[in-house]
């Protein structure tokens, strides 16, 4: 098979995941839609060669962030039926500004002429983990640094929002 | 590049000294350690440098953009009083902590030379502010506006990144100069169409930080939920990296495009204008109406971000500046009368709260209502200036119907913002002499000696942006 | 044939028997569980089926497909059935990139004894480990049952926690290596330079954290029967619960075949260059395959000897050492490596870092004891 057809087969998954995240009516099952979707996004990564990055978006989308997710909506009680929040109006505003996103990129898709890759010059082992780290410590060595201040101050507050309080319950 | 670093570290320091330290002099060491690296931003005055590979970019302007903010920074830690009245239930070193580490982040929104720097340090201020927002957790209202602030602003960070994915795959660049060079050397027919798209997509997510109008819902929420004092640092630090990265963006970069997302520019700035001013008359709660007033002091900094003269960056610096300054002082004399009043009135936001002031308090008085003059643009304050400026720029570039809009909307701030100064001077109320904090007295002071010498010389300043 | 297709049967072959070994040695772990068990207990243990037993997995497998397939009422009935088999499928996908062994020539086609050799193979079963709470917590959570859900929610707290260490204590040995390929960390550890002469701390801290990722005793919290009935499979009945406990066990062969190619030279073993030059390189590397399975073995033996040792942790003591005990020491772990690797004495860094370690909590024990008593 050539690696279009797969390309088309791993997209036609992901946009099917995707939508039914959107579409199905028990947040459990969106849950478990969105970590197969990481899964055929980490398939494309594999399409680029760029194993690195399928690994990490397993171990920390799939394997870290959605199992939180899950851990949390589990705790609510889903057999209670909310009534739908939102009135006709704002579904209508909702689906007329997604959907003018939707024609405009499109059409703006649809013109443009991809570049072919220079082949003298193509290099397929761009995205291995050696390069990657390379690029990381040389070219982005600053915003690579500057992350963690980024992730501390997300620590520091999150510490501080959950710590519990003198008089707070134990549980 | 040097006070970044040292703000990050300071900012580590600031945790460990947490332990130790007693809550004023967590206070003044903070004071010092904004000062200090006020200090180091100010050393390169006049020199222009690149860092780490052309991430940053040092230039005078940035050093200015830099100098307002640390100063609005400097501001709000003088304000905060050590957060000494709630001896149980608050954190001063991970306020301060948190506050010098969203200090970074802005300091990286106005010098960046690449856009992962730009969404590096929105993140960074953004994520900051979300916890601030939510820092008096035993308030429902509090952590309703932390929550809306988090949900829309993780939102809007999308559309940036959507933004600069669209700009990445249609310029083959994240560098400033990188995307530059290639528009200028690629003729635009051969563009991608979908550039556009991104442009007014990164727009959309930068505007969202600024609270321009349609993205603006969370603002009022979000300004009185979060405790007073957190009000002030993101009505004053946020927007000014805010308008320097909007600059950076839509000037600087795309200027060249400006008649690609003009109208779209437009069309939001007098939405802002209008939408600010009108809700802002309506409002009963004084906190509420200086939100709704940063809506609108929005609109008129985007006037000039559209006119897009030579003169901008120095109108935006200006009128950064002059805001910053009213607006913590505004809201300072609001944060210690409300503390009063907790418990003495249902309300303690609303402009009855204030009824009375100038009776025992002539000093806290007299700086509000010269906060809220120059925020109303009245001759001989900061503020007149920077609105006058705006309108200058306006002129040279023939834009008469924003301008009129502009003008009606102004008359119409007068009304909302002379109603604070009524309720302080005319109507009557009881309220005894609040003590405030030495440093407190001398922030407040030098903020408002700031507002009247700008407001007398505006040439001052004005020669040095 | 052509040569790829060779390959690709070959591989395909590779891949059948690591199952089949991994399947039939779950199978007997169970039946050794009971004996090693009964031999700490003083008793004698399962010895009906056959001679001594032996007999016994195969009666119990016989059991477990004969039992009421039993669905609760309210349970939901497409993820109830999908928890198990998540389970088994995490826990059967790990072995795809464990080195069993070197290059090998059978009738003429060379290939070497695993089943994939990618450049990031630690991280993919570090990918699949953090993906192996989903059977719990899906299955815990499709029964309706609080005692179920209960354990599902410990099962993926403890899991997160214990990651972090377990990551960490792997950069460790990345630093020595400077590869993610398991095929390189093994040939770097080969002629006895095994990572755990280097690496004592960070072996001490990768077991424990197997050790609470396979949810076994002591940090088998998550099917605490004292507190939790049977935890996540407590509505589970007949092969569905089968395959939760195969899984278990499996997750117990695959994380002793990881330690021993991370710590312990993979299929390295004393005298395989004798071999090699006496027999030929084919059946040294047979040897080496079975030297790994052999050491894996021993260490689903420590998995047993622990159980029956230790009671259970308290849920609240699991999470302090996993956050203030393990992650601590094993950023101090990556910087003694570190250090190790800069002086160019990593042997005796590692261990001086381990001594130090243990002089330090002495002391830091001595002192707080005196404090309490005065």
């Amino acid at each position: 098979m050539e690696v279009s057809n797969y390309w088309y087969f791993l997209s036609g998954l992901t946009l099917l995941s995707a939508l039914m995240v959107v579409l199905s009516k028990n947040p459990i099952h969106s849950v478990l839609y969105l970590v197969f979707t990481f899964f055929c996004i980490s398939g494309h990564y594999v399409l680029l060669n760029a194993q690195f990055l399928m690994a990490v978006n397993i171990i920390v989308y799939a394997g870290a962030i959605m199992v939180l997710f899950l851990f949390v909506i589990m705790m609510f009680d889903l057999k209670k039926n909310i009534p739908d929040s939102k009135t006709n109006l704002t579904k209508l505003a909702g689906t007329v500004v997604a959907g003018s996103v939707l024609v405009i990129l499109v059409a703006a898709f649809r013109t443009i002429q991809y570049p072919t890759p220079d082949e003298s010059t193509f290099n397929p082992n761009n995205g291995m983990v050696e390069n990657l780290g390379k690029v990381l410590y040389s070219e982005y060595l600053l915003p690579f640094e500057l992350v963690t201040v980024l992730f501390f101050v997300a620590m520091v507050g999150s510490v501080m929002l959950g710590k519990r309080e003198v008089g707070d319950r134990n549980f | 590049m040097t006070p970044v670093i040292a703000l990050s570290l300071f900012g580590i320091i600031n945790l460990f000294l947490g332990f130790t330290f007693k809550r004023q002099s967590l206070q003044v060491v903070t004071l010092l350690f904004i000062i200090c690296s006020m200090a180091l931003t100010a050393m390169d005055w006049n020199h222009e440098y690149l860092w780490f590979g052309d991430m940053m970019k040092t230039n005078n302007l940035s050093i200015n953009f830099s100098l307002i903010i640390q100063l609005a920074g400097l501001l709000v830690v003088a304000f905060s009083n050590g957060f000494g009245k709630d001896e149980v239930y608050t954190q001063p070193a991970e306020y301060y902590a948190i506050l010098l580490f969203s200090l970074v982040g802005a300091l990286l929104m106005v010098s960046f030379q690449n856009l992962i720097m730009l969404f590096v340090g929105l993140e960074i201020l953004s994520v900051a502010m979300y916890v601030l927002t939510g820092s008096d957790k035993r308030n429902l209202r509090s952590n309703e506006a932390a929550l809306k602030y988090f949900l829309m602003g993780s939102f809007a960070t999308g559309f940036l990144l959507f933004g600069i994915a669209l700009v990445y795959g249609s310029t083959r660049s994240l560098y400033i100069s990188g995307i530059l060079y290639n528009l200028s050397h690629t003729a635009p027919e051969s563009l991608p169409s979908f550039l556009y798209a991104g442009i007014i997509l990164m727009g959309i997510g930068l505007l969202f930080k600024i609270s321009a109008a349609p993205f603006h819902f969370w603002t009022p929420d979000v300004y009185e939920g979060a405790p007073t004092i957190f009000t002030m640092f993101m009505s004053t630090v946020v927007k000014t990296a805010g308008f320097a990265a909007i600059y950076h963006i839509l000037d600087v970069t795309f200027g060249g495009f400006q008649k690609n997302w003009i109208i779209t520019v437009y069309f939001i700035t007098i939405i802002t204008l209008i939408l600010g001013n009108i809700s802002a008359a309506y409002q009963q709660s004084a906190k509420r109406m200086l939100a709704f007033s940063s809506i609108s002091h929005a609109g008129y900094m985007l006037l000039t971000v559209c006119a897009n003269q030579p003169s901008t960056s120095s109108n935006i610096l200006y009128y950064s500046l002059a805001y910053t300054l009213a607006t913590a002082v505004s809201f300072a004399v609001l944060m210690v009368v409300a503390e009063y009043q907790t418990g003495r009135t249902e309300k303690p936001e609303n402009f009855d709260a204030l009824n009375g002031l100038a009776k025992n308090n002539p000093s806290l008085a007299f700086a509000f209502t010269v906060a809220l003059l120059s925020l109303a643009g009245i001759p001989l304050t900061a503020g007149f200036w920077g609105k006058f400026f705006v309108f200058t720029d306006m002129f040279n570039k023939n834009l008469t119907y924003p301008i009129i809009i502009a003008v009606l909307m102004s008359a119409v701030g007068i009304y909302y913002y002379f109603k604070g100064i009524i309720s302080v001077y005319f109507n009557s109320g009881e309220i005894e002499k609040i003590e405030t904090s030495f440093l407190f007295k001398i922030a407040l002071w030098s903020a408002c000696i700031g507002t009247l010498v700008l407001g007398i010389y505006p040439t001052l300043l004005k020669s040095i942006f | 044939m052509e040569p790829t297709n060779t390959l690709f049967m070959a591989k395909a072959v590779i891949i059948l028997v690591v199952f089949a070994i991994t399947l039939g040695v779950a199978a007997y772990s169970t039946y050794f569980e009971r004996k090693i068990a009964a031999f700490m207990q003083d008793r004698v243990g399962p010895d009906r089926a056959g001679p001594f037993g032996i007999l016994q997995p195969l009666a119990d497998a016989v059991k477990m497909f004969m039992k009421e397939d039993f669905i609760p009422s309210h349970a939901n009935k497409w993820l109830f059935i999908m928890g198990p088999c998540l389970s088994m499928l995490t826990a059967l996908m790990t072995s795809a990139v464990i080195p069993f062994g070197d290059t090998v020539t059978v009738a003429g086609v060379t290939f070497d004894l695993q089943g994939i050799d990618v450049n990031i193979g630690i991280l993919w079963v570090f990918g699949i480990v953090s993906l192996g709470v989903y059977g719990i917590l899906i299955g815990g959570w499709a029964s309706n049952n609080k005692y179920a859900l209960l354990g599902g929610i410990r099962a993926a707290s403890q899991n997160i926690s214990y990651e972090l260490a377990m990551g960490l204590s792997i950069i460790a040995i990345l630093m020595f290596s400077g590869s993610l390929s398991t095929k390189t960390i093994v040939e770097a550890q080969q002629n006895g330079h095994w990572n755990i002469f280097y690496q004592p701390l960070g072996f001490i801290i990768f077991i424990v954290c197997a050790f609470a990722e396979c949810n076994r005793t002591p940090f088998d919290l998550p099917e605490c029967e004292t507190e939790l009935i049977g935890g996540y499979h407590t509505e589970y009945s007949s092969m569905k619960l089968g395959f939760y406990l195969f899984a278990e066990y499996i997750n117990m062969f695959i994380s002793g075949a990881v330690m021993a190619t991370l710590f312990f030279g993979g299929y390295d073993y004393p005298g395989y260059e004798f071999v090699a030059n006496k027999l030929g390189e084919t059946p040294a590397a047979f040897i080496g395959a079975g030297a790994l399975i052999g050491k894996a073995l021993f260490f689903v033996f420590v998995f047993m000897w622990v159980r029956w040792t230790l009671p259970r942790f308290r849920y609240d003591q699991l999470m302090n050492l996993g956050w203030t005990g393990l992650i601590p020491l094993s950023i101090y772990n990556v910087l003694v490596t570190g250090i190790g690797i800069l002086s160019g004495q990593p042997i005796i860094a590692g261990i001086a870092g381990f001594v130090l370690l243990i002089l330090g909590l002495i002391i830091y024990d001595q002192l707080t004891v005196k404090k309490k008593i005065a």
